[in-house]
């Protein structure tokens, strides 16, 4: 529910406190911008666009990274772009849940939808992540406080565990907190996996901080559940072990299987970063990190995403498309991007905005934009449009950018 | 004295981060949330800075107390401040070690730069609406 | 006006009566038709087999599940790569291919329309949007409807009219095509990590059988004059002495429809199955053949096996965990709720393995003991038995008894212990061929009358002309020819248009989605029944006035509206 006055939302009901403020935002870019010298110049759409393709057909090995803030029919585009370029085309799963999927490349997912959640877990198990802070619907409406099918009374049927490193906001919230040794989510997984195994007699008097009672009190709490789901966090990706932390988790799910009903699912981040994952795959079969030099698609994480590419100053162009790599990339990366041409995408003036030689305001998906976006289940939603502004969308100006560089190379 | 730096969301980041010129934004990801007895060791008080320095470089914070954060650990929010002295190495994962980079942690009496002086330090040229 | 005169072609048309005459064929305008003007272009086609383009009326192509196979198989994308050329681009992938792998792949073997067997409602949206990217065939999902909490409920009240006007909401709601039931029942207990082990165990919480639930879907899905039949992935796949499982199944089944098949049993090779346990494992194929051959009101296709590796992917949640259970490689499920369940697991099928050179074997037996080759299709079940680039070699095994002698001394020697196929002397026809790979998916699917599987003015022009001189190949010998010729098209035609010419594809395509929309009174339009939106909108996580796929995700698509008894 948003309110517009004069062709800007100025209240969004029923929306979560992240939400309210990607619809009440700050002040968008009016029209493309470019740089000049020390300053900025604003031009127009047609030259912003014309000048891009130029710097994107001028590279040997452009990178086209960010991708997760915008909707799938603009995503299908970029992987277009990337393949006629023989570019690299990265999202920011590189830099969030890409070593989760390294891991579910090595031992597979045992998931769910969010709705079965929300009507069978009896135990909800939250492991290196802080939903009160970085997802603050979930616990209302898939766990803790949730009314499901077959658990009508929310908070008195469920368990909630938190496993982390510091007692967090969640953590407080919980019915049991695992205090967690800094880089020890490794070794009390595998304790756990042990103990449902039946080899309790091996585990030591207390395993990275947490004791020996806890974990059997935890996996007790397993075994005895009706339906278990587990959610982990960037607590377990970026973590020392990265996606040998999510395997372990991964196989402790799978294990708790044999016993009763158990599912695990990653916390995704930005609202569309899952779409993005879904569309590289079902065009290039890989889901972030795909080199084209080759003329085929090329995977291999550590290679060919972005923090490497650029921390090797390796891509001599970048377009990044709704994100902010410069918030987020090491030093190393920033400052390469800072050297190369880059163009930016993005409705709004951000960090990455000072190291862009064009930034391209786009409408909002959702807001002004509709398209399609990926839950973090992997259930499809429509974004509708809720305003109609002169904003092009990003599907528009990618969609004339491809067809400008397919010009190119006529089949 | 030696830490493991470890980052993370925090609400206020997360409200704040489509809006990264703001004061805000800067404030609150220039945060060294340490706990209190290790701060009380340093000699440093809530809102002092502090010099976090890695193997990448430094960076000045301000500190904040904390008795979640695990002694020996210390928790900056996600952005540029904190990136700003994390290494570009991957161990082949393309994940850099965001939650994991060893750091030292002194008191100075530098003051913290803004998030578009970071910027310019690197090359950037800010934008002004 | 784009026209095409293909002339010298020998065309095998089943469903026209047509048995290899050499003849013209003209195309005008997307169809075939009686003459064209003088402008056409010609295509000689130099006496080779011509046939309706191919379709497949069960493969896994597209969807949350599928992709998930991709997602989670970097290994697998590496087993086949392609670059981007001409109008084509790169694509990656052996046995989950890319859409664009899967949608060149098959249109230079002259498929030409696919059904995606298996589509969770919920994620309905993810389907349509690959259909989008698999451009050179016509494409159609079959509806997941075997856990489906609204359709249990109306089968426990025994209201079979309840049921069919939410199997017509839901199809039109998500754009549909056909009723699937992958094992009845047992995708909700997976929901609790349970299973169901007959058809009249009984449901957990919900109190009904997959007995029930099937008979209540079978008189629903007549109800609504649905242009395809119920398609039923039996319970217990893959378990020993599951046959007597898809018997009770094939006894419950009325024969309903004048037109074509009351029940659609897919993958039977998976379900054919004797013995105990694995160490007295055994094919019951002549068991289960002989009740197909007593039953017209069954249409059945095979899930042929052949050996080496695959991706196996099912809505069937619990066998693919049991089957995780044997392999001990890496495992994926999806739970999707108040619907269905899926799973997802590598497999290899290895021809020193006993278990699995019988299930080759029974796949074969099932095609070659069904008298009426209108009962029996060719599948794979792609890619569950194999990926669908192996079809040829299963043709050149039907129509040659040498190949399959040559073909058995290679795998385990004691499956002729437990298997009755070496004693099969039948080598099937070219015409028995085309029927099961094209003319019978179209009556089968219920899609002749819109001119798909046959060549007769008026139908579309899907045409698939092989380098085969039929007249100068003996299969029963030269089954090499066989699988040579079927492996690549000469011309592979859509919709009037050349899209396919010797593996190169030649346009970027655009083809038709084709979905179903029951006309139901107001009276049965669940959405304006009270009870039924109150729990969707409290169960689901999506609201009910968003789960519809919109407009927008439908490119080109024809809608098939049927006149119900509701």
């Amino acid at each position: 529910m948003v309110t517009v006055e004069d062709g800007r939302i100025v209240a969004a009901d029923n929306a979560c406190t992240l939400g309210e403020q990607k619809f009440l935002g700050e002040p968008r870019l009016k029209g493309p911008i470019q740089r000049e010298g020390k300053g900025w110049k604003d031009i127009t759409y047609d030259e912003a666009i014309l000048r891009t393709v130029e710097m994107l057909r001028d590279a040997e090995r452009p990178l086209l990274f960010g991708w997760s803030g915008t909707h799938v029919e603009a995503q299908c585009i970029g992987v277009h772009m990337a393949e006629v370029l023989r570019g690299v085309i990265d999202n920011t799963s590189s830099v969030c849940h890409g070593p989760s999927i390294l891991a579910i490349q090595e031992v597979g997912h045992p998931g769910c939808t969010l709705g079965q959640v929300k009507n069978r877990a009896d135990l909800v198990v939250y492991w290196g992540c802080n939903p009160i802070e970085a997802h603050p619907r979930h616990l209302s409406r898939y766990t803790r406080y949730a009314e499901g099918f077959f658990l009508p009374n929310d908070y008195l049927d469920r368990t909630v565990i938190v496993a982390d490193i510091r007692k967090t906001e969640t953590g407080n919230i919980a019915d049991e907190f695992v205090q967690v040794t800094p880089g020890g989510d490794y070794a009390v997984l595998s304790a756990l996996r042990a103990i449902v195994r039946g080899k309790r007699d091996i585990i030591p008097r207390s395993v990275a901080g947490v004791p020996r009672e806890q974990l059997f009190r935890i996996a007790d709490r397993c075994l005895n559940a009706k339906f278990i789901a587990f959610y982990f966090g960037l607590g377990l990706t970026m973590s020392r072990g990265k996606y040998k932390n999510v395997r372990n988790a991964i196989e402790l799910v799978s294990e708790l299987n044999r016993h009763t009903k158990a599912t695990i699912s990653a916390m995704r981040g930005h609202y569309n970063v899952y779409g993005s994952n879904e569309v590289n795959t079902w065009m290039t079969g890989y889901p972030f990190g795909i080199d084209f030099a080759r003329g085929i698609a090329f995977y291999n994480p550590g290679e060919t995403t972005a923090i490497d590419v650029l921390a090797r100053r390796e891509c001599d162009a970048c377009l990044v498309v709704a994100s902010d790599p410069a918030a987020h990339f090491p030093r190393a990366c920033v400052e390469h991007l800072a050297d190369i041409p880059t163009v930016v995408i993005d409705p709004y003036p951000n960090a990455t905005t000072a190291f862009a030689d064009i930034q391209i305001p786009v409408a909002v998906t959702g807001i002004d934009a509709a398209g399609t976006a990926y839950r973090m289940d992997g259930v499809p939603i429509r974004m509708r449009r809720v305003l109609k502004t002169d904003y092009p969308s990003d599907e528009e100006i990618l969609g004339r950018m491809y067809a400008m560089l397919q010009e190119d190379h006529p089949p | 004295m030696r830490f493991l730096m470890n980052t993370g969301r925090t609400i206020k980041q997360g409200i704040t981060v489509e809006c990264k010129g703001s004061p805000g934004y800067g404030s609150e990801t220039s945060r060294c949330f340490m706990h209190p007895l290790d701060m009380m060791e340093m000699g440093v008080c809530d809102g002092e800075c502090v010099r976090v320095e890695s193997t990448e470089g430094a960076i000045v914070l301000a500190a904040a107390a904390a008795e979640s954060v695990t002694p020996g650990t210390i928790f900056v929010p996600y952005g540029p401040y904190a990136n700003h002295i994390i290494p570009g190495a991957t161990r082949s994962t393309g994940m850099p070690d965001f939650k994991s980079t060893p750091v030292t942690v002194e008191a100075t009496t530098d003051r913290r730069k803004t998030v578009y002086e970071l910027m310019e330090e690197m090359g950037g040229v800010a934008y002004h609406c | 006006m784009n026209e095409i005169l293909i002339k010298n072609a020998c065309v095998i048309d089943p469903i026209s009566g047509i048995n290899g005459e050499i003849m013209d064929i003209a195309v005008s305008d997307g169809r075939i038709v009686e003459e064209v003007g003088s402008g056409a272009e010609v295509i000689d086609a130099e006496g080779f087999l011509t046939l309706p383009g191919g379709i497949d009326s069960h493969t896994h192509i597209c969807g949350t599940k599928v992709n998930f196979g991709r997602y989670m198989s970097p290994e697998d994308m590496r087993a086949g790569r392609t670059p981007r050329r001409g109008r084509m681009h790169s694509t990656s992938g052996y046995s989950v291919p890319t859409t664009y792998g899967n949608s060149y792949r098959y249109s230079g073997m002259g498929y030409t329309a696919l059904l995606e067997g298996a589509m969770a409602p919920l994620e309905a949206r993810h389907t349509h949007e690959e259909f989008a990217y698999t451009p050179l065939q016509d494409t159609m999902a079959n509806v997941l409807f075997d856990g489906n909490w609204a359709i249990m409920e109306a089968v426990r009240e025994k209201d079979t009219k309840r049921a069919a006007a939410i199997v017509g909401w839901t199809l039109a709601a998500v754009k549909g095509f056909g009723v699937k039931l992958t094992n009845p029942g047992g995708t909700e207990a997976w929901g609790w990590g349970k299973n169901v082990s007959s058809i009249t165990d009984v449901v957990p919480y919900f109190e009904v059988t997959p007995g029930e639930i099937i008979d209540t879907m079978i008189r629903a899905t007549e109800m609504l004059a649905l242009p395809h039949s119920v398609h039923i992935h039996c319970n217990n796949l893959g378990l020993p002495g599951n046959y007597r499982t898809t018997l009770d199944t094939f006894d419950l089944v009325p024969d309903l429809n004048r037109k074509r098949q009351t029940l659609y049993a897919t993958h039977v090779q998976f379900h054919a199955y004797g013995g105990t346990s694995w160490s007295d494992f055994c094919s019951k194929a002549e068991e289960i053949t002989r009740s197909v051959n007593e039953k017209p009101q069954i249409v059945i296709d095979m899930g042929q096996v052949m050996f080496g590796k695959t991706t196996t992917m099912t809505a069937d949640g619990p066998m693919e965990f049991n089957l995780y259970r044997l392999h001990h490689n890496k495992w994926s499920n999806h739970d999707v709720e108040l619907e269905t369940g899926s799973g997802i697991i590598p497999v290899l099928y290895r021809r020193k393995n006993l278990v699995n050179s019988i299930m080759w074997a029974i796949g074969l037996e099932l095609a070659l003991l069904t008298k009426n080759p209108w009962q029996c299709l060719l599948t794979t079940d792609n890619p569950n038995g194999a990926p669908f680039v192996r079809y040829p070699e299963i043709i050149g095994l039907l129509m040659s008894r040498k190949y399959r002698e040559a073909e058995f001394a290679t795998i385990h020697p004691d499956t002729e212990h437990r298997v009755s196929l070496p004693s099969i002397e039948r080598e099937l026809d070219w015409q028995e061929i085309a029927v099961m790979t094209r003319a019978g998916q179209a009556r089968a699917l219920g899609i002749v009358d819109i001119g798909k599987g046959r060549l007769a003015p008026g139908a579309e022009a899907d045409i698939a002309i092989y380098p085969l001189k039929i007249g100068e190949v003996d299969p029963g010998r030269e089954y090499e020819r066989v699988i040579e010729g079927f492996r690549q098209t000469e011309y592979t035609i859509k919709r009037g248009r050349i899209v396919s010419r010797r593996g190169e594809c030649l346009v970027w395509g655009n083809n038709t989605t084709i979905w179903v929309k029951p006309k139901i009174s107001e009276r049965y339009d669940m959405a304006q029944d009270p009870a039924f939106v109150e729990k969707f909108d409290r169960y689901y996580t999506v609201r009910m006035r968003n789960y519809p796929v919109q407009e927008e995700y439908l490119k080109r698509n024809l809608c098939i509206e049927t006149e119900t008894e509701l």
